[in-house]
């Protein structure tokens, strides 16, 4: 056992730093760290940078024009992404059909979309949940039949993320209603900008809208459009969600918050002194910075361990969003009641106004609601823990 | 000791729970939030139910009831989370005036109060100062009629719909309080929403002229009135709290036996049974907690009532922070959106820490009193 990061680690590191400081534009760094809204033009922009200097696919392999890094390599671009300010890489259709169709897709998916995912050609969003089936997402209803020379799809998905902005679904549908739940299930790539396909941005706590309701009415899909084989979408879906383990735990948005919780500490002032020198404030922010470390180490050892992650995927799916919260829950304090006026249009990097206080409050009580999401999808914390104890115990 | 309600109790909190259900319906509370003004309207309702008057004593035309009645009354507000002005003006601004000795302000406001003529707020904090009630960089001068006061006071609960400001400022290197008419020149408001639905106000004084019988109070006086009336406020939003805690805990008890995963009912889950009881634990230990701040209130020593308020609002708002986020997990996605009430009730509750000095600020409190 060598816990030091090696010499070619180190240098990586080193690598992806200095890219961040040459080409990370400073509005979209300054965003960031206002917790300003990105937008859609935003993102297009970050995932051509990375294109044009050939990361645009940082856990892809070298013959889908990825960059080929280790486990370890993606974790460190992610963490120090995150720490520069950079936005998040849209994981739609890089983290999750992008890998499936690697696996399972035809050769004409694989050319058709694969390219066209790294610079946001097409955008991507995942259409699993609906308003009946959200933890227990095998018992979904949306019918795909099989008319002809292509599927006719009706139903209606919910909570799709960015689903206003997306050009193609990777949908779960029922092909076949006589099999059990996870049985009849069928992954189907849908063109969302067909007659039938409804978008409606679903308001969230914090006033801004990036999940929505969507409509299926009478969609079509050539049969070409079925990912892998008829009633096998369970089985990719569960393969999707394995995927990205590192991703799951938001290491680097840990890191990112962390960082701006220490600098909102320091800048608050309470009769003449920082608010970091308040040890009721400093002890919070020292004991979520060694949870960082931990959770941190936790899923490096996880990445590096190519083996069946087992119950550790769930823990860090928990652990990372009860960081994440306790992050969002400490920055609102550090914030007091200077974070109770609130407009959601405050959020938007080119409002003239940013209320009363200094510039950070408003976020600070935004992405304390926005967060408890965090614990709820991709599976809640409960049933992350239930699959936790079905492993260990050996039920 | 009685916990039953008295008769008059009764009346009044069953009036006033059929008054929050008709009026104070989420959706009539949305518009009216969106309309950004306080709504006149709404406000008379209260006003008609004897909430205006409800602390002002009876010489000047109010009711002179009890921090329990206070209590009663402020619980039934919190359970349909109404965000006028009660807390700011018919508590701390009211109590702050009759405890003063002022008599011509007193008659003025006290009655005008009581009658729903006016609304009151109290202008304390400051740029930079968090909570602390001592103001740093508001001040006020002795001119030839009066006095005069330049500064700054933020985070103004209802500033915008009062039409006094309760301005506390330094004087001679002491406190002092001054009544300022909203209307007075030279006070600007910059009114602004807050996340759960109020208004907050940025007031700017810039030389602001006041005669000598707009002065509350100065000295030891004023800084014994404003913590009387902070402790008021805080424990009325600690009653706030629990009525909004215990109508959530019950329709998230609701939602749970309705809602279905897996073939069968949330409530079914014991993990989600637990954090149900959890709930329900956390409301009654809040809500004994405001019992025990209520009966300070009456305490003659100012120390030990302080203290004692400090407990509650440090007890009720982690109670409070716990409800929020248990009532939004169980109710999964739907929890965060902004189309259930759930949503409401939750940002409501994460106010309970942040307003009228946080944990941090009623732990130091606390600590500084036991020296003391």
């Amino acid at each position: 056992m060598d816990l030091t990061w090696t010499a070619e680690e180190r240098a990586f590191r080193k690598e992806v730093q200095d890219f961040l400081k040459a080409k990370l534009p400073a509005d979209l760094r300054a965003k960031a760290f206002a917790h300003h809204r990105v937008t859609r033009e935003d993102f297009v922009r970050w995932h051509g940078i990375l294109t044009d200097y050939g990361w645009g696919a940082p856990s892809w392999p070298k013959e889908y024009g990825g960059t080929g890094w280790s486990p370890l390599e993606r974790l460190i671009f992610e963490i120090e992404s995150f720490k520069a300010g950079a936005p998040r890489l849209i994981p739609f259709g890089l983290s999750m059909i992008g890998p499936v169709l690697m696996k399972y897709g035809s050769q004409a998916q694989k050319d058709r979309f694969l390219p066209r995912m790294l610079r946001l050609e097409d955008w991507w969003c995942q259409g699993y949940s609906e308003p009946g089936s959200g933890s227990d997402l095998a018992s979904l209803k949306t019918r795909a039949e099989r008319v002809g020379d292509r599927y006719i799809i009706n139903g209606q998905k919910t909570w799709t993320t960015m689903a206003h902005f997306a050009d193609w679904m990777f949908c779960l549908t029922r092909t076949d209603t006589g099999a059990k739940a996870q049985r009849g299930i069928s992954m189907i790539l849908i063109d969302m900008k067909q007659p039938g396909v409804t978008v409606r941005p679903i308001k969230t706590l914090d006033g801004g809208a990036d999940v929505n309701e969507v409509w299926l009415e009478n969609v079509e899909a050539p049969l070409e459009n079925l990912v892998g084989e008829e009633n096998q979408g369970w089985t990719y879906a569960k393969y999707l969600l394995g995927h990205e383990r590192g991703g799951i735990a938001g290491i680097g948005h840990c890191h990112r918050e962390l960082a701006i919780l220490k600098s909102l500490a320091d800048r608050t002032m309470a009769s003449g002194e920082s608010l970091s020198l308040s040890s009721r404030v400093r002890d919070g922010i020292n004991r979520a910075e060694g949870q960082l470390l931990a959770l941190e180490m936790m899923v490096l050892r996880v990445a590096a361990d190519q083996t069946d992650p087992g119950p550790k995927a769930s823990i860090l799916k928990i652990r990372g969003s009860e960081l994440q919260m306790e992050l969002a829950r400490l920055q609102m304090q550090v914030a007091g009641a200077d974070a109770w006026p609130y407009d959601p249009e405050w959020m938007f990097a080119d409002a003239s106004y940013h209320g009363p206080s200094p510039e950070y409050s408003p976020a600070a009580a935004a992405a304390y609601f926005d967060m408890r999401k965090t614990a709820i999808y991709g599976g809640t914390n409960e049933v992350q823990k239930g699959i936790i104890a079905k492993q260990i115990i050996g039920v | 000791m009685d916990f039953e309600y008295s008769q008059e109790q009764r009346m009044l909190t069953d009036s006033l729970r059929r008054l929050v259900e008709d009026n104070w319906s989420r959706p009539k509370r949305r518009e009216r939030q969106g309309a950004g003004v306080l709504n006149l309207n709404a406000w008379s309702s209260l006003v008609e139910l004897g909430i205006g008057g409800l602390l002002v004593p009876e010489e000047f035309g109010g009711f002179g009831e009890t921090p329990a009645t206070m209590l009663a009354v402020h619980q039934e507000l919190g359970r349909g989370l109404v965000s006028e002005p009660v807390i700011s003006s018919a508590v701390i601004a009211v109590t702050l005036l009759a405890n003063c000795q002022n008599q011509a302000l007193k008659q003025q406001w006290l009655t005008a109060h009581a009658e729903g003529d006016a609304v009151l707020a109290v202008a304390w904090q400051e740029q930079g100062e968090r909570d602390a009630q001592r103001p740093l960089c508001t001040r006020a001068t002795v001119s030839k009629d009066g006095y005069s006061l330049e500064g700054r006071k933020i985070l103004v609960w209802h500033g915008a719909g009062a039409q006094a400001l309760i301005v506390s400022a330094v004087l001679d290197g002491e406190v002092a309080l001054f009544l300022v008419p909203a209307d007075t020149q030279g006070v600007s408001v910059q009114d602004h929403p807050t996340f759960d639905g109020a208004r907050a106000a940025t007031i700017s004084l810039k030389g602001v002229q006041l005669t000598k019988t707009q002065l509350i109070a100065s000295g030891v006086a004023a800084e014994q009135l404003l913590t009387l009336a902070l402790d008021h406020g805080i424990v009325a939003l600690c009653a706030h709290a629990c009525g909004a805690m215990a109508y959530l805990t019950d329709s998230t008890i609701q939602y749970s036996k309705t809602r279905k995963q897996f073939g069968q009912p949330l409530a079914a889950f014991q993990v989600l049974q637990h954090r149900l009881g959890d709930m329900l634990i956390q409301s009654e230990m809040g809500l004994s907690m405001t019992y025990v701040a209520t009966n300070a209130l009456g305490e003659p020593d100012a120390a030990k009532r302080s203290r004692l308020v400090s407990m509650a609002k440090v007890e009720v708002a982690a109670a409070a922070r716990l409800v929020g986020e248990m009532s939004v997990q169980l109710h999964g996605g739907m929890g965060m959106t902004d189309e259930l009430e759930v949503g409401d009730y939750f940002k409501r509750l994460t106010y309970t820490d942040m307003l009228l000095g946080d944990t941090n600020f009623h732990l130091q409190r606390m600590q500084d009193l036991n020296a003391a």
